[in-house]
């Protein structure tokens, strides 16, 4: 940095340079004076011989450093003017980098965004989740991550790993306003909770510990959304009291918009003591909740892990029962982590693409580099043997790409700020926290310039080094652009096209095999159609009149009815869930059979319309009849893969089946065994990816617990019945709260398709941009080659070549240059698709099919792309050419 | 009283430098007087040239310069050979003895 200081102190640098040369005069004015001159003589003399004083001091000035940065401007101009005598080349230049560095930076403000700053609470990245993971069961599915009270209580005492704890748990809240009553999702959440994420509340107070205590005053807060949509926003509310779950609560705060703790509207108090005032919990039923805790500092994952599992191990021994699985251990996750998840590996796997995309811009633009130094031989011989040294050269031709790859990083810019709005609006909303803002930032922006940076040296050393190498003077004798240049050049602008190709296959068979697996994941059979299909989740009212099931029969009864008179719906059914995504699972007895690993099966509450509405097919026995609904009979019709697993060849009706869970859930019957009575088709029911499970169909008649949804088969579009589906819900009991509702096609869209289509649209869109830089590239080498061999072709066509016999000359040389990229390319990605395997489904990662297509596809871009420049080679006139010459 | 001399040749200046820095520190006054000397006053060094090739060779990396005093007690820029710099008087005086031998070889040849 010494020059940088000399710079700007040169008027130390000038005294000492003063110094120097005054101190030499006068050494020679001495030297004179002993000599016997007098001393007006000497001083003449010296002066004389010094020569200009002032020329002396400007060469001197000019051998030094901080002239480097005046030779920079000049260079930077020079940059200037060389790149606008050659537009086509620049605007192509700029064009492909900024592309590749737009494309770097919305992928980097996506991952910043999500994975680095995705929420705004204090210390995020030491919070952590965990569960107990259940080792007998296969897959990550066993285990639980909620805890009873006494469990959340012991591990807060015993563990010796967190700083804080949280323990909250979501519920339904209806509030009554006297006009009607509206169903929010609320949370309740221990009075730490909001220090703990150290989010200030915008208006009013957060929870104190004395709002937890039995007997406290009943208070809540809200968040913003609800405040702006409900209450527009009026700061006078607070303060006031609300009926929510029928008991008055009074408004203490307000959080910001940016803050979606514990993912509730409102949030109460939970406080630990049992009780039935609203703060403490109710005995009958206690909560089972979940637990967020920041870890000490400097406490690693697997160490509080294992201090859980002890504490986890000796509840299980002093409780033994169902409540804990056989064998089980503790697994700790960053919060990151678990809201985040598997949506990291899609991040990041398109960031690799991205990076790919990044480095065929520069191959890219380097061959354009490499052309244009050999265009330019003559030029730079005449420069060395000027004086220039090769550094100055190297450093001249790198300032011309750092002003390529500046022009292509604010363009790029431009690029990142436009598609990162398109990317935002296909992002699933499922992975992503609600507080997550996505845009450019300043280390957005940073990062594009350090991309920029490393684009000119990676895309400018090697044309540039290229170009001063070798005997420069000798150049000078050479035409410049004779057939000796030409070939020099000529293998590392095919390395750099096999590189290009190669990257973009690996991009374009990542786009592939997620397209393959898309379109597989759109077209799985789902074993019912979901075409037109409509659902509405309904809450029953909060004061627990509809708890028995006799009451819930009578309401959802008569809902039933009313549904199924509108016009337009052909059936309609009460269920427990929404198929093909949800449903409910139980350990199963049947009586007789002795196994050693535990049976499964899921199970649906439902009416008779059930098999209808999906339209399965009966194969054996009979279906849910009307008197089964009515009268709540032990009844169950299964699926095919129930019989297959648990029945094998035996006949499965007529035989009996128990669901356990029963035993646990209120208002069900305990102990109750259900006889088989009809087998039918199977259907998708755990998700599109998941193979299906055994299931069984039971009335609905026999529980009063939970909420229902009602299904309907409609012949017009289903979203088109809501609000009368609504009203006649309404009509039966104006306290009943709908609680989602849609069609069961946009249902599936949103939950199973937006993660993929997302990816794939994503990679999609980056493959496309890399495919059409791999044709500008391929064109723009063949065109170069064309017109370096348009003597030589000349000649061959005096000599009596006939035009196609060159047109397949050019189109071979580009076949073979594009087929060892595609060989290249396709080995590489063999290797590398297994990484994608975790976006994939339904297909291989070394999907044949796919390859195949993607190798067809770039021999055909190929082809096109030395189509042109071959027809150009073929219409060479050979008189002209060698006149030319 | 006036002798002919002639200018160093193009191009050895930087040698001749390095040369004679090699002895032990020397300012630049005495660094012309010196080549003056050796060579039997039959080269001079127009200060023009002198200095600007002092600056270039410290910029380099060459030489490197500090002000002490001299023997008279005047404050003067000394210049002394770094690491580089040796390394590049040898190769150069390599090369150079390479060159002379080469021309002298021409010049009896065509005799």
């Amino acid at each position: 940095m010494g020059w940088l200081r000399r710079l700007f102190h040169k008027s130390l640098t000038e005294k000492r340079m003063d110094a120097e040369l005054r101190f030499h005069l006068e050494q020679r004015v001495r030297d004179y004076v002993a000599s016997g001159m007098n001393q007006e003589e000497a001083q003449r003399r010296a002066l004389l011989t010094f020569g200009g004083l002032e020329q002396v001091k400007q060469d001197c000035r000019e051998a030094r450093t901080e002239n480097h940065v005046e030779d920079f401007l000049r260079d930077f101009q020079y940059a200037l003017r060389s790149l606008a005598k050659d537009r086509r080349f620049a605007l192509i230049a700029v064009l492909a980098l900024a592309l590749g560095i737009g494309a770097t930076t919305v992928m980097f403000s996506v991952i910043y965004n999500i994975v680095f700053d995705p929420v705004p609470y204090r210390d995020f990245q030491r919070s952590v989740v965990f569960e107990m993971r259940d080792l007998t069961s296969t897959g990550d599915k066993g285990g639980r991550d909620h805890y009873t009270i006494p469990e959340f209580l012991a591990i807060r005492e015993q563990n010796h790993v967190f700083e804080d704890i949280v323990g909250n748990y979501q519920l339904d809240i209806l509030y009554a306003d006297g006009k009607g009553t509206r169903r929010f999702l609320g949370g309740y959440a221990t009075t730490n909770g909001f220090d703990f994420l150290g989010v200030p509340p915008i208006l009013g107070r957060v929870f104190s510990p004395e709002d937890g205590r039995p007997g406290a005053p009943l208070v809540f807060m809200m968040n913003y959304r609800l405040w702006q949509t409900e209450f527009h926003g009026d700061p006078k509310i607070l303060g006031a009291n609300f009926f929510l779950n029928a008991k008055a609560r009074t408004l203490i705060g307000i959080m910001p918009q940016r803050f979606n703790g514990y993912g509730s509207s409102l949030w109460l108090p939970l406080g630990l003591s049992p009780g039935s005032d609203g703060t403490s919990f109710p005995v009958k039923d206690p909560p089972i909740i979940w637990a967020l805790a920041r870890l000490k500092k400097g406490v690693s994952l697997q160490a509080a892990a294992a201090d859980l599992d002890a504490i986890v191990h000796g509840l299980a021994q002093a409780n033994p029962g169902e409540l804990y699985p056989q064998q089980f251990k503790v697994v700790t996750r960053t919060l990151l982590d678990f809201v985040v998840g598997d949506f990291q590996n899609t991040l990041y796997a398109l960031l690799a693409a991205v990076f790919l995309l990044l480095l065929i811009a520069c191959g890219n633009v380097g061959n354009l580099l490499l052309a244009r130094a050999t265009v330019r031989e003559r030029e730079i011989a005449v420069r060395a043997s000027l004086g220039a040294s090769r550094g100055r050269l190297i450093r001249q031709l790198l300032v011309e790409s750092f002003v390529l790859a500046a022009a292509a990083c604010v363009a790029g810019c431009l690029f990142a700020y436009v598609g990162l709005k398109g990317l935002v609006a296909i992002i699933p909303p499922g992975p992503i926290p609600e507080e997550t803002v996505i845009g450019l930032s300043p280390a957005v922006l940073l990062f594009a310039l350090v991309i920029a940076v490393l684009t000119t040296l990676i895309c400018g050393l090697a044309p540039a080094l290229h170009a001063v190498r070798g005997n420069l003077q000798l150049r000078m004798t050479n035409s410049g652009k004779g057939a000796g240049g030409g070939s020099r050049h000529g293998r590392l602008r095919s390395g750099l096209v096999i590189a290009e190709v190669a990257l973009s296959i690996m991009l374009l068979t990542g786009a592939g095999l997620m397209m393959r697996s898309f379109f597989t994941l759109t077209h799985v059979d789902l074993g019912f159609n979901p075409e037109r299909m409509l659902y509405t989740r309904v809450a029953p009212a909060a004061d627990g009149r509809y708890d028995t099931a006799v009451k819930k029969k009578l309401f959802f009864g008569q809902v039933l009815q009313r549904v199924k008179a509108l016009p337009g719906v052909i059936t309609a059914t009460v269920s427990l869930s929404v198929p093909p995504l949800w449903g409910a699972g139980s350990f199963i007895t049947v009586p007789g059979k002795t196994h050693s690993e535990r049976w499964e099966s899921m199970f649906d509450l439902c009416s008779d319309g059930y098999i209808q509405t999906l339209g399965l097919r009966l194969l054996r026995g009979r279906l849910l009849s009307e008197t089964d609904i009515d009268s709540g009979r032990h009844v169950a019709v299964i699926n095919q893969a129930f019989a297959r697993a648990y029945f094998g060849s035996e006949n499965p009706l007529g035989q009996k089946v128990k669901f356990n869970a029963f035993d646990e859930i209120p208002e069900t019957p305990h102990d109750a065994y259900f006889e088989v009575v009809g087998i039918v088709t199977d259907f998708r029911n755990r998700g599109l990816i998941e193979p299906l499970s055994p299931e069984a169909f039971l009335p609905y008649s026999i529980s009063g617990f939970g909420h229902r949804v009602i299904l309907a088969k409609t012949a017009v579009d289903p979203k088109s019945l809501l609000p009368s589906v609504q009203r006649e819900i309404w009509t039966v009991d104006s306290n009943a709260a709908v609680a989602s509702s849609g069609s069961v096609k946009d249902l599936l869209a949103e939950e199973s398709y937006a993660r993929p289509q997302f990816g794939l649209i994503a990679i999609g869109a980056f493959a496309g941009v890399g495919l059409a830089l791999v044709l500008i590239g391929i064109f723009s080498v063949m065109a170069y080659t064309v017109a370096l061999q348009t003597h030589e072709i000349g000649v061959r066509m005096a000599l009596g070549a006939q035009r196609g016999n060159v047109l397949t000359m050019v189109l071979w040389k580009g076949l073979r240059l594009i087929s060892v990229g595609v060989l290249v390319g396709v080995l590489t990605s063999l290797g590398l698709t297994r990484f994608l395997a975790s976006q994939l489904s339904g297909v291989s990662a070394t999907d044949p099919l796919t390859f195949l297509a993607v190798v067809i596809v770039f021999l055909a871009v190929g082809l096109f792309a030395s189509l042109l420049p071959a027809s150009r080679a073929a219409g060479i006139d050979p008189l002209v050419a060698l006149r030319y010459e | 009283m006036e002798q002919e001399k002639t200018e160093v040749l193009k191009g050895t200046l930087d040698m001749l430098i390095l040369k004679v820095v090699a002895f032990g520190p020397i300012h630049g006054y005495a660094l012309s007087q010196r080549i003056q000397q050796i060579s039997r006053d039959f080269f001079q060094v127009p200060e023009g040239s002198l200095y600007p090739a002092l600056y270039r060779l410290e910029d380099g990396g060459w030489l490197q310069a500090k002000w002490e005093e001299t023997e008279t007690g005047r404050e003067a820029k000394f210049y002394s050979l770094t690491r580089a710099g040796r390394k590049r008087l040898s190769t150069e005086m390599v090369n150079w003895e390479r060159l002379s031998e080469a021309v002298a070889l021409i010049l009896r040849t065509v005799e």
